[in-house]
């Protein structure tokens, strides 16, 4: 064999093997081309009872570091069920309770607590700190305003009613404003987030100091605008 | 001589070395920022492939621009490497290149120098510390030794940023030039031995120039940079930026030594060889601040050009002799010409900007500057001994030949009115800017602008030597060959008609314009613009030249997948009296003791000519723009564009019309697969009239008169076609990826010409016949085609291989070159350049890439 020709077969045989690049390697689940999630309200009622216990019979937790889950996107809610199955955290008691469900299960659910009346919360009003916040966002700080993929009335992205893509981006509207604390604060320490929708949220929470973050957590507590 | 390329950032180095202390990048500043050559226009981008996961993680597919315009496929992250706080990345790209067929043409080599040989296509390498935003990078590329750039960038986000470039570019004018003289690219042009200046045959110069062998002619730009900007506050920045490019080489340039064509074995028309040899230094330095409510800029920016030479001079070969008999012509051997003279800018600019309520803005900015040059001023000849003409038949300078001078007289500082230029330009500019959005649609804005150039100076061309006027022209031959004609004006001959005086050109421009735009609705947006120009420049045909435009726009998107843009324009341009000849106080004319001749003075030029920057005209423009989206990943855009200009002018432009049309498919089914085909056809015509004097004595400046007889006129038509279109596909095949490109250009240039008689053309012998007649030039036309191939094959997950070929054909046809196979030189003609030359040639390359 001369040398032109095992150069050329070296070529081919790398060329052809499809070394994968060190950047392509295992990103975050992309949900921006998802389908809509389908599942049975009636069956996720009748598996929702241990649920109940966090996370209130309708949906609505008595605790508030637990999230509402009543009116949630069923997409939202489906995508962060499969997170704990795939890959939640030994501490978290969602992990436990993912682990033994299966897919239909996990749709079934999401569409009943999606089917159930969110929270009304309590007044908010547009003077409260984090209505500014949560509609400008602060630029000197690089925070972007909330309401781009949240919407205006903090009950979802606009347009999310037509299009399942939209709703992987959750209702905050009076949600319990421990757990949104909470919640962006695990997303700042998040340094492999496991969806997409994740990994845009979680450097925006990073530039939100402790202040921000308590004030947009009330207010949207508060059920505003 | 060039400066050592490591000593060359130097002076700039030390200019602005001790400003860099604390500070902040602000990303509105920098120095030239943009750094790429012929290798990888993109500078850098080819290497960094597609990054698949596509432009956005909040929405998938392709994403557009507002007006319906796929955008280009991101790169991939950069692949970072961990070293304590730090983090880097990088490339290499690092490999080998070689050119076959024509590949010393100077088309295909205009703005590359393909040496051959090994080339660092790039070198790019970029480190940063996330826990205080420090940053460092470097980028280089080298093609050859005048086709370079080196890089080097550091600072802190948000905190400071100092970066400093070199780069070398070449400018290949030609490969086909035949000069005759010794010393190209200095400031002395000499015959070669064997070859006596003033005093060579056609037959002898002729054979020098076919025995001389084509050389390229070029000129290489080495630049270099230094730049740092710096926060002093969250609001305010400082910057400042310096550089300096020197220009060295060469070119094709003028020699006039008397006409020729109407007078065989006499004058001299000299393609001569101009050295190049400059340098040019811009400084801007200032201090912006940005607010919530107030922006502000305050700015200095600053120019000073300086040329090694302040003449060149070149030897004529050929002899002159008197258009009248029993005369005797001096002989001249030498003619000159003044390079550009050095001159410094300077620029002091204050901008504010507020915002207003109904979400709006008011801008105002005033600057004022100043263009100054006062380098020292060339004699009028660089001859010896006399030039002029001994009627007598002797050269000896007296009363018996007054047509007849001095050199002493007029080759020296000592025969100029002043040793230096003494030159000045001041400029002004008041700029003022409004936009409102009273209703969320409907956005309103107005504009007003005042700017002024004023000339603080002129010169007269008076020789304290000789108490005579007037600037000697074309180096003493005119004055040479037929008598009285030397440029000169003194008393004892009071009706030669001679320029005498600089001409300022001062400029006053008044603009005010208001429109509106008004959404009507999610689908639809008007627009209008009304504007007013008033110019009112001095010494020139008109004192005012008033513009008015009334601009209409909509743009509609009534359909998800089509956007519609349209504009029309209408504009009419007017003025005061057009006075047809206002210079006559920049000629002898204007002295006092100057005698009309007894037919009057000549006229200046014809009385129905408009220049046609004053001239009345009215303009019509009309833009249609429509973008389509058959698909998600698939855009199909079209346009047509036409501007039509008609000028209220019997002699002069008469009308300038264009029209284009374009229409582009692309199409970008997946990250970095993507294909495109594109046409564009563009024509535009140029009309012209204008007139002969057959009579060039007469003094009647109207058609028909004793100076501008009927039979004198002539039209022309400019006609210019260009056609333009290509084919563009990049396929990723698993990890190899293919791209391929084709680009045709085609221009094509006629000129129809039509005249009253031969008399209307400037050289009649050409035409049999005396009636009317008329004809086309050959056309010139320019053809090219380009072809280009490249594959990238991963070898290994740092390490790919990329082969690519450049194959181009240029036919090129261009009539004012024909006729130089043997020689460039005919009876006293002598031509350097021998113009452009088709030619086919390849370029094959080998790069390997390598991440860092």
């Amino acid at each position: 064999m001369t040398a032109i020709e095992r150069l050329r077969r070296f070529l081919f045989a790398t060329a052809l093997a499809g070394i994968p690049l060190a950047h392509a390697g295992n990103g975050p689940v992309d949900l921006r081309a998802i389908d809509a999630v389908h599942g049975d309200a009636a069956a996720g009622k009748a598996k929702a009872s241990v649920c109940s216990a966090c996370h209130g019979p309708l949906g609505i937790a008595i605790v508030p570091t637990f999230p509402n889950l009543a009116g949630q996107k069923a997409e939202y809610l489906y995508w962060r069920l499969v997170m704990f199955k795939r890959a939640g955290k030994p501490e978290s008691p969602m992990t436990a309770q993912a682990a033994n469900l299966d897919d239909a299960s996990m749709r079934d659910l999401a569409a009943y607590f999606a089917s159930l009346p969110p929270a009304a919360g309590t007044a908010g009003t547009g003077t409260m700190p984090g209505a500014a916040i949560y509609r400008d966002g602060d630029p000197a700080a690089g925070v972007p305003p909330c309401q781009g993929c949240h919407g205006a009335d903090a009950r979802g992205r606009a347009g999310a009613d037509g299009d399942p893509r939209l709703r992987v981006y959750p209702m905050l509207r009076g949600q319990h404003a421990a757990y949104i604390a909470q919640r962006i604060k695990d997303l700042a320490a998040d340094a492999s987030p496991f969806t997409s929708t994740s990994h845009v949220m979680a450097p925006i929470a990073r530039t939100l100091d402790a202040a921000s973050v308590d004030a947009i957590a009330h207010w949207l507590e508060a059920g505003a605008p | 001589m060039r400066t050592p390329r490591l000593l060359r950032p130097l002076p700039l180095a030390v200019a602005i070395a001790t400003v860099v202390a604390r500070a902040h990048a602000d990303s509105g500043v920098g120095v030239d920022t943009w750094r790429a050559n012929k290798l990888d226009p993109t500078g850098g981008a080819t290497i960094d492939g597609c990054d698949e996961r596509g432009t956005s993680w909040l929405e998938a597919g392709v994403h557009r621009s507002p007006t319906g315009n796929l955008y280009a496929c991101p790169p991939p992250p950069p692949v970072t490497a961990g070293h304590g706080e730090w983090r880097t990345s990088g490339v290499l790209s690092i490999g080998a290149v070689a050119t076959g067929g024509d590949d010393g043409n100077a088309l295909w080599n205009r703005y590359v120098d393909w040496d051959g040989g090994i080339v660092l296509a790039l070198l790019a390498f970029d480190a940063e510390r996330a826990a205080d935003g420090t940053y460092a990078s470097v980028r280089a590329s080298r093609v050859s030794d005048d086709d370079e750039y080196y890089q080097a960038v550091f600072g802190r986000a948000g905190s400071y940023k100092v970066q400093a470039f070199l780069r070398d570019m070449p400018n290949l004018v030609t490969n086909t030039a035949k000069p005759i003289w010794n010393g190209v690219g200095t400031d002395h042009l000499t015959l070669p031995a064997g070859y006596a200046a003033g005093a060579s045959s056609p037959a002898a110069i002729a054979a020098l120039s076919a025995a001389t062998p084509e050389r390229t002619l070029g000129v290489t730009r080495e630049k270099q940079g230094l730049g740092f900007s710096v926060y002093l506050t969250p609001q305010w920045t400082a910057y400042a930026n310096a550089t300096d490019e020197q220009r060295h080489g060469a070119r094709p340039f003028g020699g006039p030594f008397f006409f020729n064509f109407p007078f065989p074995d006499n004058g001299g028309v000299l393609e001569t060889v101009k050295p190049i040899d400059d340098s040019t230094v811009n400084l801007e330095g200032g201090f912006r601040y940005a607010g919530r409510v107030w922006r502000m800029d305050f700015g200095y920016s600053g120019s000073f050009y300086r040329d090694r030479y302040t003449r060149y001079t070149y030897e004529t070969p050929f002899a002159l002799s008197p258009l009248v008999p029993n005369a005797v012509s001096a002989p001249l051997t030498t003619g000159q010409f003044a390079t550009e003279p050095d001159n410094d800018y300077h620029n002091l600019k204050a901008a504010f900007t507020r915002k207003l309520p109904m979400n709006g803005e008011l801008s105002i900015t005033a600057s004022g500057g100043r263009m100054s040059q006062d380098d020292t001023l060339i004699p009028p000849v660089a001859c010896q001994g006399v030039f002029g003409i001994g009627l007598d038949g002797s050269l000896q300078t007296g009363p018996q030949n007054p047509y007849l001078y001095d050199c002493a007289n007029w080759n020296t500082p000592a025969a100029l009115s002043r040793k230096s230029a003494d030159m000045r330009i001041d400029t002004s500019l008041l700029d003022a800017r409004i936009v409102l959005q009273p209703a969320t649609d409907l956005t309103v804005r107005g504009g007003l602008r005042y700017e002024r150039e004023d000339y603080r100076n002129v010169y007269l061309a008076y020789n304290p030597l000789t108490g005579q006027y007037g600037y000697v022209s074309e180096n003493g031959s005119q004055g040479s060959v037929v008598p009285g004609e030397s440029g000169i004006w003194d008393p004892s001959d009071p009706s030669a008609i001679t320029r005498v005086r600089s001409l300022p050109l001062d400029m006053q421009t008044t603009e005010a314009n208001i429109g509106a735009d008004w959404k009507l609705g999610a689908r639809d947006t008007l627009g209008a613009t009304l504007a007013f120009s008033r110019y009112e420049p001095t010494h020139r045909e008109r004192s005012t030249v008033d513009d008015g435009s009334l601009k209409l726009s909509w743009t509609n998107r009534a359909l998800d997948w089509l956007t519609l843009r349209a504009n029309v324009t209408f504009l009419h341009q007017d003025g005061d009296r057009y006075d047809y000849d206002p210079y006559d106080f920049t000629y002898s004319i204007d002295l006092p003791g100057f005698v009309a001749p007894p037919t009057g003075v000549p006229a200046h030029t014809v009385d129905a000519l408009r220049k046609y920057d004053v001239s009345s005209r009215n303009e019509r423009k009309l833009d249609f723009m429509a973008t389509f989206m058959p698909r998600e990943d698939m855009t199909v855009s079209a346009s047509l564009r036409g501007d039509w200009s008609d000028y209220d002018a019997e002699l002069g432009r008469q009308g300038y019309d264009t029209l284009g049309a374009t229409v582009q498919w692309e199409w970008q089914p997946a990250p970095g697969s993507n294909a495109s085909v594109y046409y564009a056809y563009d024509r535009s015509k140029l009309r012209m009239a204008n007139i002969n004097e057959i009579n060039d004595s007469g003094s009647n400046p109207s058609i028909g008169g004793n100076t501008y007889v009927d039979i004198g006129r002539w039209w022309a038509d400019d006609t210019q076609r260009n056609h333009n279109a290509g084919v563009v596909f990049a396929h990723a095949f698993g990890r190899v990826r293919v791209d391929a490109s084709w680009n045709y250009l085609y221009a094509r240039g006629t000129t129809d010409y039509r005249f009253a008689s031969p008399l209307a053309l400037a050289w009649a012998d050409t035409v049999i016949g005396d009636g009317p007649g008329g004809g086309t030039f050959a056309p010139m036309t320019y053809r090219i085609d380009s072809l280009s191939i490249g594959v990238r094959i991963p070898l290994h997950e740092r390490v790919a291989l990329r082969v690519f070929d450049v194959y181009e054909r240029g036919r090129i046809s261009d009539w004012h070159y024909l006729g130089f196979d043997a020689t460039h030189a005919f009876d006293h003609r002598v031509y350097t350049d021998g113009g452009p030359q088709s030619y086919d040639a390849n370029l094959v390359g080998l790069l390997l890439d390598v991440r860092l």
